[in-house]
């Protein structure tokens, strides 16, 4: 009974002139997100490649390491192709100096205007609008539908259970829309692998469970289609309700949650924190400015020294008085820096619970934490390049005998030197976390989506029990 | 075989209040018995599809009971549709399957799953369905095309109560005079048939009893014996208004 039940719902809506037409436009644009990803990814790579050793040939004119203006980049990742997060709104570049803060700029390599335009067309997008309004579009008359055909009655006129009935209903149209739907997703799979994206066990795995997280999304807009349709009389009415449910999920809570949680916290603005700490500067270099008036006044130059030996006195008390003073901002820098950070992050969580609200949010953080590309990545990212950062300073000491960093060191630098090489720096290389951690960031949120689909489910199941049939 | 006394579809003081007050089954008492055609007449509003919905459980009674072969329907309505073969007064089906799907998918659910294509199209030329619309979608057929393959569908389940709501609505005078043709077959093979119609001399024709209804009440009942040589129309028309005196 179940099994006919189920055929029946197979044959009804792969049979139907909505379905071919609905899920050829979706399949295309299954397809094309695939094939834009990959294309998006060589491309970045290459741009990648090419930042990278433009920036090591520009420094080999050079002579001294002091001179040099290295930059590291935020190498691109196959999937935040398919699911671009926050990866194309974070700096990818950083300025390694071998003191002081770091900080990413630069949201891509470079700006490929038809890329920008394409961007939105990312699996994630494809699952959380198309993908949802295709659910609506098969779901909204599941039971309404059937009663106005007349068929409802019919087919209860005999000896069927009502819960074999709605299971049937709910199970035989999400097969019928999510079989078609995989098929093209492997379609895409596979146009990865012919495209040469190099593609690992993990990142397959996280893959499978992107589209998997983003089928138990398809699954919850189909359930809630189901039990509207089992709550009205009309198919209209309940179109028209799921629509309205749809713009709060996708367009409305999402944004109102970054609103309210940006009522709730307070995070200092950077203006404000480059104003504090332009505020210090000016402090210590008055402070500095006094001493070094008076340097020659209280250290005067002895009989017995020669002008070198003073100007090099002269020049260590500089060099102590700047590391005194970068220190001191550095503090500064450091703390006001944390405190927003922490604010922000306290801001951030508060807007993503919110938005769970939304099985929309839900999916989003699921899909962008299995692809590496959540807000999670920027930290990632600095707190790598900081890293790299003590690796570079303690490389170049060596090679500039401890006189590394600041203008003060450069302008006196020894006049006659070799070229230096390049690529003797130490190689930035930016590592992924394990599998595991983003495997284990999304599980909460493919939960709540497996508990929105068991509510939905349950909802209909327990409303069709006393649907009037006739 | 059962016994012809034997009441295969029964009404016990069946009323039936909907939510909003309205009376619309008053106190019925009918029984159709094993070889029996049943016909229900009745004005627009009279009660007839409210008292089929009650065999079929689609609503509960308020009081009393509709019984299918001893099973009181609202108690245990599945083990009582596995009885019922239903036609409805408008047919509708899936109008993405052909004719030969819709009905291989309701015979099925009926329980039926023994039959073959052949089976299905036999059943369908028999009443009156063209051989080129078989397997064409239901989408572009008329409401007697349609009617036709309800009442396929009802044949093919083979249960031993027929219910019919104005089974012959939007068939043509040839396929409704191969259907009384039909419902004669069908009460030959032991089926007990209980049928709404507004086409009084059809049913003067075949029925083996014939019930007025009237504002929910059965105003009159009388067997085929009963009917000799009355002019059932003038009946009906002084019951409708006779009844409507008694109101007034
Ligand atoms: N769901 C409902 N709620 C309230 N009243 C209803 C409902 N269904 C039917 N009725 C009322 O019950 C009465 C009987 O209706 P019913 O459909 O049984 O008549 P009928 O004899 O089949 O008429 P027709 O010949 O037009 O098919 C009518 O007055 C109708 O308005
Ligand atoms: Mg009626």
């Amino acid at each position: 009974m179940l099994r006919l039940l189920i055929e029946k719902e197979l044959r009804d809506i792969i049979g139907s002139t909505k379905f071919t037409t609905t899920f050829a436009v979706c399949a295309i644009l299954i397809l094309l997100a695939f094939y834009v990803g990959a294309r998006n990814y060589q491309v970045s790579m290459n741009e990648f490649e090419a930042a990278r050793s433009e920036n090591l040939r520009q420094m080999e004119e050079l002579t001294n390491w002091n001179e040099v203006d290295h930059r590291i980049f935020l190498e691109p990742q196959p999937l935040a192709a398919l699911v671009s997060g926050i990866s194309n709104d974070i700096g990818r570049t950083v300025d390694v100096e071998t003191r002081g803060e770091l900080s990413s700029e630069n949201s891509r390599f470079n700006e490929d205007p038809i890329f920008a335009v394409f961007r939105f067309l990312d699996l994630q997008f494809i699952f959380t609008v198309v993908l949802s309004l295709f659910a609506i579009l098969f779901g909204f008359d599941a039971i309404n539908g059937e009663k106005e055909r007349g068929t409802l009655r019919l087919s209860f006129a005999n000896s069927v259970p009502r819960d074999k009935y709605i299971l049937g209903k709910l199970v035989g149209s999400f097969l019928a829309l999510v079989i078609p739907l995989l098929l093209a997703v492997l379609v895409g799979f596979l146009l990865l692998v012919v495209m040469g994206i190099p593609m690992d066990g993990g990142l397959w795995a996280r893959l499978g469970l992107i589209v998997l997280s983003g089928l138990m999304y398809f699954g919850v807009f189909l359930t809630l289609s189901v039990f509207i349709s089992t709550l009205t009389e009309h198919s209209s009415t309940s179109f028209l309700l799921l629509l309205v449910a749809w713009i709060f999920a996708v367009l409305i809570i999402p944004r109102t949650a970054v609103l309210l949680s940006g009522r709730a916290v307070d995070v200092p603005s950077m203006d404000q924190i480059n104003y504090e700490k332009a505020t210090l500067e000016n402090e210590l270099w008055d402070q500095d400015r006094k001493q070094m008036s008076e340097f020659w006044r209280s250290n005067p130059p002895s009989e017995n020294e020669s002008r070198e030996e003073s100007m090099a006195r002269f020049r260590r008390f500089m060099s102590e008085l700047a590391d005194a003073r970068e220190e001191e901002q550095q503090k500064l820098a450091e703390q006001l820096n944390e405190n927003r950070r922490n604010r922000e992050f306290v801001q951030q969580k508060l807007a993503l619970n919110i938005a769970r609200v939304s099985p929309t949010a839900s999916f989003a953080l699921a899909s962008s934490d299995l692809a590496g590309t959540s807000l999670e990545l920027k930290q990632r990212f600095v707190e790598s390049a900081n890293l790299y950062q003590q690796t570079y300073a303690t490389f170049v000491n060596e090679k500039t005998g401890g006189m590394g960093g600041g203008w003060w060191s450069r302008m006196n630098s020894d006049e006659e030197a070799d070229p230096i090489d390049p690529y003797e720096l130490p190689v930035y290389e930016y590592v992924e976390p394990e599998t595991s951690e983003f495997i284990n960031g999304a599980l909460p949120d493919m939960a709540l989506l497996m508990v929105f689909n068991l509510l939905f489910f349950a909802g209909a199941f327990v409303r069709f029990l006393k649907y009037d049939v006739r | 075989m059962e016994s012809k006394n034997q009441p295969m579809l029964q009404a016990i003081d069946l009323s039936k209040r909907y939510e909003d007050g309205h009376l619309a089954l008053d106190n019925l008492n009918l029984t159709v018995e094993t070889g029996q055609v049943y016909a229900m007449l009745g004005g627009n509003g009279a009660g007839k599809t409210t008292a089929i919905n009650l065999f079929l459980n689609f609503i509960e009674p308020t009081t009393g009971q509709a019984v299918v072969d001893g099973i009181v329907t609202h108690e245990e309505p599945l083990k009582a549709k596995e009885r019922i073969a239903y036609v409805s007064e408008n047919v509708m089906l899936y109008p993405n399957f052909t004719a030969l799907q819709n009905v291989d998918f309701f015979v099925k659910l009926g329980g039926k799953t023994k039959y073959t294509k052949e089976d299905y199209r036999k059943v369908l030329l028999r009443v009156g369905l063209q051989e080129e619309a078989h397997d064409r979608r239901l989408k572009g057929f008329s409401k007697g095309m349609r009617q036709k393959c309800g009442i396929a569908i009802a044949i093919l389940k083979d249960a031993k109560a027929i219910l019919l709501d104005e089974p012959t609505s939007g068939l043509d005078p040839k396929a409704a005079f191969e259907f009384i043709h039909l419902l004669n077959t069908l009460r030959e093979e032991g089926k007990a048939i209980l049928m709404s119609t507004h086409d009084i001399f059809r049913a003067k024709e075949v029925a083996d009893i014939v019930g007025i209804m009237n504002l929910g009440k059965l105003v009159m009942q009388r067997t085929k014996d009963e009917l000799v040589g009355e002019d059932l129309e003038k009946l009906y028309v002084e019951f409708m208004a006779g009844y409507m005196d008694e109101v007034a």
